[in-house]
């Protein structure tokens, strides 16, 4: 019978929270650059102009359609080519970035959707100028509808900034695999960040449901 | 001399095809598996019993709140050494994503049948069947209206997910890719070629999908 | 000098010529109703007056201003208060930010002085205790009212009201008409399009009727219930057919 043995936690706890705190790094700066990138193409595929709506639309697809570790590569092996040369770190957040705008664009778009060619009217009837109206009704009614979804959103992120080991960033994951080749314990290792990222998810759903509760507005 | 070396020949398409060939081959039997398993899981997530329609939670939500990469590092190098099976990449990548589409698939079930309106099974009962028959005649076909665009993508979405077969060694369209680019050192040219093959697998899939999905806004 | 003065204005959409040559001129006076069929531009007019709708042809002076040029919408969209027959309170907001957004934003009005005006206009409009409401906790007279006070608030010289009694029901539209009646017997200078007859041979001073964007008739209120209407067949015609 196989004996669990978790005393590699006591151990290496320390390489772990390391770890974690580098999954945390990539995962906040990823959030900002796809939050914004989101917002600039669901802009985008709003547009008056065919061209940018066709490109925008493209995009989206494109990045969807696609796997995230194929578009890490792209960036690590393709972004030297360039001359450009940085940690791989930072690779992982331009290519986690760029990826999560995508399903970010859609969110936005449907919070933006929202609202409805009437507020828009009665915005400009009390007087408004069309960027007072983004700024006092439309932000405010769209950021609400899409909270949750956005919040779904950064989960994902979180799952799949777990690839980024692979281009030899010391994330969780990457802490992970030292521990295991340390401790040649691998099912109790990944036991204990499988349960780890599930704790992580319930954290997030759980604040994001709270949170929710108190903005959300009935339109 | 190493130009040679370095230059893209008709074996690498040879390459690409058997890279399409792994990848497809995992994803449809994962699919296939899945599928099975999470409509069985999704129904009895419906079950009036609460105790019941817990159940299936225990493998549900560790599947769906943790990374594919922990899932398949689990059972690729964490269950040969429990079990002292020896465990080979290609059935490991198949149960891990057969498993994850199972629980992403119960999910789906579940919630399509729960969107049809209680008017509907009320319905039901009010013209003499009893829950199986209501079930089957009335039910089933209101929720796979929501359900197959919804599951289209969830398929869409798994294909990608097949790449992270390539982190335990397979050698699927992506790891072959990968080594093409390591060796040619084009990643453009090369990680293009993939890119596009992965697009014009999976839009014609999410073009259907759309299509689907508006199909479905007709009444609720 | 008129308040507003409707200029010779043309207007279509595609090829629906909706106003055609249109001319009329409002003072800040009393209550002007506009009345006729459907679709024949009453709706349209108003909103080219406040330039939600940009004109084709002529011109449209408010307040000694144009509405063709940019600069001038904001200044004429606060001496014109529209309501509109979908009541629009923003929904992320109750009814006393609804009420104070614009002057706070707007106009630089103090926080404090701006609820001060805005339970004024709340309680005459009968909705003082619903200043904490969110939108979907009230009627839809309710709505209506709050949107009617959200308008005054701004001292607009005269209201725009666009069929505003349209989507409620005949309980709610009491309540609102109500109140529009008081407000008109206070002075507030109202430009209503409406079907609500009864309303018109009450409140009103000067009734429009727009037949195919134009103007048919323009008279005071007991003249056209007494003299025009007999004389006009396509007026007589119409209020038969609402019930007149």
């Amino acid at each position: 019978m196989y004996k669990l043995n978790f005393r590699f936690l006591s151990q290496y706890w320390g390489m772990l929270l390391e770890g974690v705190g580098r999954t945390f790094i990539i995962v906040v700066f990823s959030l900002i650059i796809g939050f914004v990138l989101g917002v600039l193409l669901a802009l985008g595929r709003g547009s008056k102009t065919k061209i940018l709506r066709g490109i925008c639309t493209f995009i989206v697809d494109f990045l969807r359609n696609t796997p995230f570790l194929v578009q890490l590569f792209f960036f690590f092996y393709g972004l030297p080519q360039l001359g450009i040369n940085t940690d791989p770190m930072i690779t992982a957040i331009i290519a986690l970035g760029i990826n999560t705008s995508a399903p970010n664009c859609e969110v936005i778009r449907s919070g933006l959707l929202a609202v409805k060619k009437g507020y828009y009217e009665c915005s400009a009837a009390l007087g408004f100028t069309p960027f007072q109206t983004m700024i006092y009704v439309v932000l405010p009614i769209s950021l609400r509808v899409a909270f949750k979804p956005l919040t779904s959103n950064f989960v994902n992120l979180v799952l799949t900034s777990a690839v980024a080991f692979y281009i030899t960033v010391m994330e969780l994951m990457g802490s992970a695999k030292t521990v295991t080749a340390h401790t040649s314990r691998p099912f109790e290792v990944y036991l204990v960040i499988l349960v780890g990222y599930c704790a992580f998810t319930f954290l997030i759903s759980f604040i994001s449901k709270y949170i929710d509760k108190r903005i959300s507005i009935t339109l | 001399m190493y130009d040679k070396y370095m230059q893209l020949t008709w074996n690498d398409a040879i390459q690409f095809l058997r890279g399409i060939g792994v990848t497809l081959s995992i994803t449809l039997i994962s699919l296939i598996i899945g599928t099975i398993i999470g409509a069985i899981l999704g129904l009895v997530r419906c079950s009036k019993n609460k105790v019941v329609s817990s159940l299936p939670l225990i493998l549900i939500e560790p599947l769906r709140n943790s990374p594919l990469v922990v899932q398949l590092f689990l059972i690729f190098y964490g269950l040969p050494m429990v079990t002292r099976i020896i465990l080979e990449p290609y059935p490991a990548a198949i149960i891990t994503l057969s498993l994850n589409t199972a629980a992403f698939f119960a999910v789906l079930v579940h919630s399509s049948i729960k969107a049809v309106p209680e008017m509907q099974w009320q319905a039901g009962y009010a013209l003499g069947h009893d829950l199986k028959s209501t079930f089957i005649y009335i039910i089933f076909r209101q929720s796979l209206r929501i359900l197959v665009p919804q599951a289209i993508t969830l398929y869409i979405s798994q294909l990608q997910c097949s790449s992270l077969v390539a982190l335990i060694g397979l050698m699927d369209l992506t790891k072959t890719g990968e080594l093409i680019t390591l060796r040619t050192m084009k990643p453009f040219t090369v990680l293009g070629i993939v890119f596009l093959l992965y697009y014009f697998i999976s839009t014609p899939l999410a073009k259907l999908a759309q299509k689907l999905e508006k199909r479905v806004g007709f009444s609720y | 000098m008129a308040m507003i003065e409707v200029k010779n204005i043309t207007k279509s959409f595609g090829d629906l010529t909706v106003l055609k040559n249109f001319s009329v001129d409002f003072t800040q006076e009393g209550v002007t109703v506009l009345i006729g069929p459907s679709g024949t531009g009453k709706s349209t007019l108003l909103r080219c007056i406040n330039g939600l709708e940009k004109i084709d042809d002529g011109d449209i002076i408010v307040d000694g201003l144009s509405v063709k040029e940019k600069k001038n919408l904001k200044h004429i969209r606060l001496a014109c208060g529209m309501v509109f027959q979908q009541t629009v309170l923003f929904p992320h907001l109750n009814v006393m930010d609804n009420m104070i957004l614009s002057p706070v934003k707007l106009l630089g009005m103090d926080k404090k002085d701006a609820q001060e005006k805005a339970r004024y206009y709340l309680n005459k409009v009968g909705l003082s205790n619903k200043e904490k409401s969110m939108h979907n906790e009230l009627s839809g007279g309710e709505q209506q009212r709050v949107a009617i006070a959200r308008a005054l608030i701004l001292n607009p010289k005269a209201l725009l009201l666009d069929e505003i009694t349209s989507a409620l029901d005949p309980e709610m539209s009491r309540e609102v008409l109500f109140i529009l009646e008081n407000l008109a017997k206070e002075g507030v200078c109202m430009l209503v399009v409406t079907h609500e007859m009864s309303f018109a041979r009450h409140v009103a001073s000067r009734i429009l009727f727009l037949d195919k964007g134009t103007l048919v008739c323009d008279e005071p209120k007991d003249r056209f219930f007494s003299v025009v209407r007999q004389e006009n067949e396509r007026i007589s015609k119409f209020l038969q057919f609402i019930g007149e």
